[in-house]
């Protein structure tokens, strides 16, 4: 196993246990499953509808440089987040042997 | 005496329904590949078993919330209006995500049927849907179709008709949630029945209770309306905060995954994987063009190239006709003059003929070969991929990566473009966004710029134009963003996958937007010549022309005359060029003035059709402050150029 180039993107000051990190932390092709969404009632609601719950499965597909937004796949859809929507959206990161 | 019905499409953005609707309606409602299209309900009718059928196309949604103004308008026509059914356009490569949209349908206990489209699209995938299992699953009827080519749309009316003389019965769905929320929901709903007949007459008393427990703001606010409705809130939000105490998730979310837990189910149920997914040539074109390095010269060259095609087309097409025109206009002339004495002449030859020509060998060049582009640019799906690249720059302008399409849609036209705002989410948004759109130049602006300063000074002169627009839209962007006050929205916006347009769709669409210009601009081209051939021989001219003066040609450095056209341009900003052809001989510019006429001509005023539509959209107050000050602009940055230039 060769040591994974992990960027931990520019989410500054905030500390994550190993458990919970922002979808921000995620590298290119890497999975993770939702647990939480945090930010305003109106856009937690649309990300849930989007089908980003708690339990689902998702792949990010690419990030733009310099705080862009990234890409991300759920339920088969692509789907678009910008930076600041999907800093606040967190995932267990699933090891990439331990699941496809 | 024919049967009257009433059907309408209802799905998530982006997945056929216009399409669909053109199949049914026989009509062109214009089809793209890119989220949130349509924004207007369209309608139309059709003839089928001696049925007289009104089909309504609504806007793309993805739930029966409150985040978008769609999703109000398109949930109040399913509960308020009625209709008799509802096609519940699905895509069948997305099955999860859409049936969570067809669930709450349900929820609505709307008559749906559902259409499964783009099953040769999900077959690409190596997904198969087995329809019959679903709709078991649903209760509904399923009827599987590929909307482009038509297949499976006879089957869809013969399905409509089936379930509306009772051939077919509807045995939907009763969606049941978990045991802590269907524990809840029963109470509410007693309490909405006995307090609320109002409301549950309009929708099911079942939706309603949903619908508070998930904090709904509509149906929340209309509750607090009623004199009881004080009564269900209480108990209402009681029950929610129990649900958010139990799972630590807001209820709606609590809510939405439950859905989305059933919808995962029936979709695995019924999807058969044929073959696993290969990397196809789309998706290694989708990687190449939002990689984080290569995206942005891509865009950059894409949106070049395209003007570079309008421009070098556009010059080529644009010389031929004037020509061909040229010995026709000379040789109607001649005979006129041995029939009608002069006056008759000149009205019509320099009052239509010239117009008229003038409209064909200056405006259409270029109108033409920028709709077939643009066409191309929005069906094969490139437009959300440069909103994800934009995203960045235009939150700088306090707007997310979605404005950028509008944005690009007002370099065709600045009327649908303004329409077009409506997919961002806040009425600030759509403001801030509109504001900036009118300053994009637009096709008719396209053809000033490119048919006089491109043509006459140079591509790079033409190119700085553009250049020094974007800079001005950005800048201005961020003046209206600081000044508005609000909190900025972030992006969330689905990528739909790339797509080989089809020739048909591009030439339709683009026969269409022409045939609009055509029909709208060529009336109001002839009338400006007419007005100003009468001005002239009135002697008015004099007047306007004296009285504009120091504006005109003391601040602008343009020769008199050229105040004319610009009061024409109000209702065609093409009319300009056009009437300006007409009064002084277009070689005969200097080049500073064609620069600076270009540049006026670009910001002064959004034409009559875009005050029209951003008055609809946003109020006469905003239109009109946003008139005047592009009128304000134009002439202070008109002046400042003309005396940078001269230097």
């Amino acid at each position: 196993m060769h040591f994974r180039n992990r960027r931990r993107s520019q989410t500054h000051d905030v500390q994550f246990n190993c458990e919970a990190t922002s979808l921000m932390c995620l590298c290119e092709g890497e999975k993770g499953v939702i647990m939480k969404a945090e930010g305003g009632f109106g856009i937690v609601r649309r990300l849930a509808e989007m089908g980003l719950t708690p339990g689902v499965e998702i792949k990010l597909l690419r990030k733009c440089p310099f705080r862009g937004p990234i890409e991300i796949e759920v339920r088969g859809v692509a789907l678009a987040l910008g930076y600041g929507v999907a800093s606040k959206v967190f995932v267990k990161q699933l090891r990439a042997d331990s699941n496809g | 005496m024919a049967e009257q019905l009433r059907i309408a499409l209802a799905g998530n953005a982006n997945v056929g329904k216009s399409a669909i609707f053109n199949q049914l309606t026989g009509l062109n409602q214009i089809v793209s590949n890119w989220p949130g299209k349509t924004v207007e309900r369209a309608e139309g009718t059709l003839h089928y078993k001696g049925f007289t059928i009104r089909v309504i196309d609504l806007p793309g949604i993805y739930s029966l919330s409150t985040f978008s103004m769609e999703e109000i308008v398109s949930r109040d026509y399913v509960a308020v209006e009625k209709p008799d059914i509802i096609i519940n356009v699905v895509d069948a490569s997305a099955l999860e995500r859409n049936l969570y949209f067809t669930l709450q349908l349900l929820e609505l206990d709307a008559p749906i049927i559902i259409d499964l489209n783009q099953v040769d699209f999900a077959a690409k995938k190596g997904v198969k849907i087995d329809a019959e299992s679903l709709s078991k699953a649903l209760g509904v009827p399923v009827v599987s179709t590929v909307a482009i080519t038509g297949s499976g749309i006879s089957e869809l009316l013969s399905t409509v008709v089936a379930v509306v003389s009772g051939e077919k019965k509807l045995k939907p769905l009763k969606a049941r949630y978990g045991k802590e929320i269907e524990k809840r929901l029963p109470v509410v709903e007693k309490l909405v029945n006995d307090n609320l007949p109002q409301l549950s007459a309009v929708y099911p008393a079942r939706w309603i209770a949903i619908k508070l427990l998930e904090r709904d703001t509509d149906i929340v606010g209309k509750t607090k309306n009623y004199e009881n409705g004080k009564v269900v809130l209480d108990c209402a939000e009681k029950s929610a905060d129990r649900l958010e105490e139990i799972h630590g998730e807001q209820s709606s979310v609590v809510i939405a995954s439950e859905r989305y837990g059933l919808a995962n189910k029936i979709a695995k149920a019924v999807t058969i994987i044929e073959s696993p997914p290969k990397i196809s040539l789309e998706q290694k074109l989708d990687a190449l063009t939002t990689n984080k390095t290569l995206g942005y010269p891509i865009l950059a060259a894409v949106l070049a190239a395209m003007f570079a095609v309008i421009f070098v087309g556009g010059n080529y097409i644009s010389a031929g006709l004037e020509y061909v025109f040229g010995i026709l206009t000379a040789n109607v002339e001649n005979a006129l003059s041995q029939l009608l004495p002069q006056i008759g002449v000149d009205l019509i030859n320099k009052g239509v003929l010239s117009g008229v020509v003038a409209g064909i060998t200056i405006a259409l060049p270029y109108i033409v070969p920028f709709y077939i582009l643009l066409a191309l640019l929005e069906d094969s799906g490139y437009l959300p991929r440069a909103a994800f690249l934009m995203d960045n720059l235009m939150h700088k302008i306090g707007l997310h990566g979605k404005a950028f399409i509008p944005l690009m849609l007002g370099y065709g036209c600045n009327v649908p473009a303004c329409i077009g705002c409506r997919i961002m989410e806040t009425e600030r948004e759509r403001f801030l966004a509109a504001f900036v759109v009118v300053l994009i130049p637009c096709a008719a602006r396209t053809v000033v710029i490119l048919g006089l300063v491109g043509r006459f000074v140079g591509l790079y002169a033409a190119l700085a134009l553009y250049a020094f627009d974007l800079i001005l839209v950005f800048a201005l962007g961020r003046v209206a963003f600081k000044a508005l006050p609000g909190e900025p929205v972030g992006l969330i916006m689905e990528m739909p996958p790339y797509k080989r347009p089809s020739a048909k769709n591009v030439l339709m669409k683009t026969w269409s937007r022409t045939k609009d210009f055509v029909y709208i601009a060529f009336p109001i081209i002839i009338a400006g010549s007419l007005a100003i051939v009468a001005l002239n021989m009135t002697g008015f001219m004099n007047y306007i022309v004296n009285g504009a003066s120091p504006l005109i040609s003391g601040w602008l450095g343009l020769p008199v005359l050229a105040g004319i056209p610009l009061i024409f341009g109000i209702l065609r900003k093409e009319l300009t060029l056009i009437l300006l052809s007409q009064l002084v001989p277009l070689a005969s510019l200097t080049a500073v003035q064609m620069v600076v006429f270009s540049l006026v001509t670009m910001i002064y005023i959004p034409c009559l059709a875009t005050i029209a539509v951003f008055t609809r959209e946003f109020g006469w107050k905003k239109a009109l402050a946003v008139t005047l000050i592009d009128i304000g602009l134009a002439l202070l940055l008109g002046g400042i150029a003309y005396r940078l230039l001269s230097l």
